[in-house]
């Protein structure tokens, strides 16, 4: 982490406290409270329109929460200032539900923009690094393509390499296989575990895909409605007997 | 889901009353913010030339048709008509042309090119700018530690103060010719008759620029506000583009009044 570490021993990495978002007079997020353990990968599910995009943007400062607070690695974030929110957010890794991939750049320009933001990385290392990830999604030869030019799976891949290329201590994915072909998918899912694995990342994986974030996820939550109907590991969520739980876990519906 | 406590009658009422003079107060607290940031920026030295150059050329280069039409249009209408009056009345054009000059520079060459530059330019800012909102691309640029202030409106800014100058003072080549040559065609008034700079100072010239400053700085920073505050998806970048129409066009009519209001006495006492 770039900012100091503020954890005691035992805290966890990432600190839910109560969070509580009002939206045009409705509740969107209602008191959520959850742990992430440094290390961990917490498989984050729930309907659309539960609040999962919004609790992730939450965690990364990106909104603000009316009620409640958020801690990572130790410091508030929303009473970081904008130096210092900077820096924590150097240490985060972010791929967004709608790519959010930059119409002005091409895709090289695109996936090197954090390391260029991050700075002191040689610029043959930026294209080597830029190259080695596209690859490693299977779109090798695109750099000079623009968003604009490919289809909504190709820009996922081109999004999910932007937010692994600096490596980072943190990774949020807002569903990183949405609108993906099912080879991909699991390609994509090979990967995250495999950066779990290497590098002990922190991630939180907001997917639809319950069966691709089983394998990689340690710990589970479901949101329904604003409201946290789950937390916890991969044994409590096998052993768990609330319904909706089961309905998401098992993949069945009451029709 | 819990709903938060609804206002009473009361309540609504004071809210209907107090909800336009907050939300404009909101606008002009962030407008005033965000232009603070920007010189902060500009101070630290945080320009992206490269983004400059190619807003320089988005705003101005492509308003240059735009600006020939609607003012060379305009100076045609306004000799015509003025013509038209001091026919009737004194039935002298001698001081036609030197009369519009004034008239041109002290007020409808700065102010009718802002007007256009609102419509064409201030709208492209705030859709542009709105879809990125909405498309999570300012997100991923405060992820990755790169402030939309500095990487959006900066550039924005600077291309639109400088580009609004080269654009009014174009704006009054094309309406003064368009006029001379209705004075020529629809009164018989001769060009050499028509250039006649006896009512025009440097303070006119001097208020004209000022103008033109104040309306190349409002336009970029009102629209960029708006487009900032997008959100709700395409229904929410056409109300950031309407709504960037309104707020830019009021802003160069409340600029407008106030440095008018400042320049006359000065212009007044310059006889």
């Amino acid at each position: 982490m770039t900012l100091l570490s503020a954890l005691g021993p035992g805290d966890p990495m990432i600190r839910v406290e109560g969070i509580t978002k009002y939206y045009l007079g409705a509740t969107v997020l209602d008191g959520v409270t959850l742990d992430i353990p440094s290390g961990s990968n917490l498989g984050l599910m729930g309907p659309g329109g539960a609040g999962k995009s919004l609790l992730l943007k939450i965690i990364a400062g990106l909104v603000e929460p009316d009620q409640g607070r958020v801690l990572v690695d130790g410091h508030d974030v929303g009473t970081l200032d904008a130096h210092k929110l900077a820096q924590l957010r150097f240490n985060i890794g972010m791929v967004f539900q709608n790519y959010a991939l930059f119409d002005s750049m091409n895709v090289g320009e695109n996936i090197a923009f954090p390391l260029r933001q991050r700075g002191g990385v040689p610029e043959e290392e930026i294209q080597a690094r830029v190259r080695e990830q596209l690859a490693l999604v299977g779109l090798p030869g695109i750099a000079h393509q623009y968003p604009r030019e490919l289809s909504g799976g190709m820009k996922k891949r081109v999004s999910f390499c932007r937010a692994v290329i600096p490596a980072p201590p943190l990774l949020f994915y807002d569903d990183p296989t949405a609108g993906l072909d099912p080879v991909t998918s699991s390609k994509i899912f090979i990967h995250l575990r495999r950066m779990q694995q290497d590098g002990g990342t922190t991630a939180i994986t907001i997917s639809h895909d319950i069966d691709g974030i089983k394998p990689i996820c340690d710990r589970f939550a479901l949101l329904d409605h604003g409201r946290l109907v789950f937390h916890g590991t991969r044994d409590e969520i096998e052993a768990s007997d609330d319904r909706l739980v089961r309905q998401f876990w098992d993949g069945f519906s009451d029709d | 889901m819990s709903q938060p406590a609804q206002p009473g009658l009361a309540g609504r009422f004071l809210s209907a009353i107090g909800e336009p003079v907050v939300y404009t107060w909101r606008e002009v607290t962030g407008v005033a913010r965000m232009a603070a940031l920007v010189f902060q920026y500009m101070l630290r030295g945080k320009i992206r030339w490269d983004a400059v150059a190619a807003q320089m050329y988005e705003i101005g280069n492509k308003s240059i048709v735009f600006i020939t039409f609607t003012l060379g249009f305009l100076g045609m209408i306004l000799v015509f008509q003025a013509g038209f009056q001091a026919e009737k009345i004194t039935g002298d054009l001698q001081l036609l042309g030197a009369l519009f000059l004034q008239i041109l520079l002290r007020e409808f060459a700065p102010t009718i090119t802002a007007l256009m530059i609102a419509t064409r330019v201030g709208t492209g800012i705030a859709a542009e700018i709105g879809s990125m909102v909405v498309t999570e691309q300012v997100d991923a640029m405060r992820m990755n530690s790169a402030p939309p202030v500095e990487y959006l409106v900066v550039p924005r800014f600077i291309a639109g103060t400088i580009m609004m100058v080269v654009l009014v003072i174009y704006a009054v080549l094309v309406c003064y010719l368009a006029g001379m040559f209705t004075g020529l065609y629809a009164f018989n008034v001769n060009p050499h008759t028509f250039v006649n700079f006896a009512f025009v100072s440097v303070l006119d010239v001097a208020v004209c620029l000022v103008k033109a400053l104040a309306y190349g700085m409002a336009i970029p920073l009102v629209a960029s506000h708006t487009g900032l505050r997008t959100h709700g998806g395409s229904a929410g970048v056409g109300w950031a583009t309407t709504q960037s129409v309104v707020s830019c066009s009021l802003s160069v009519v409340i600029l407008d009044f106030i440095l008018s209001g400042l320049s006359y006495p000065l212009l007044a006492a310059a006889g």
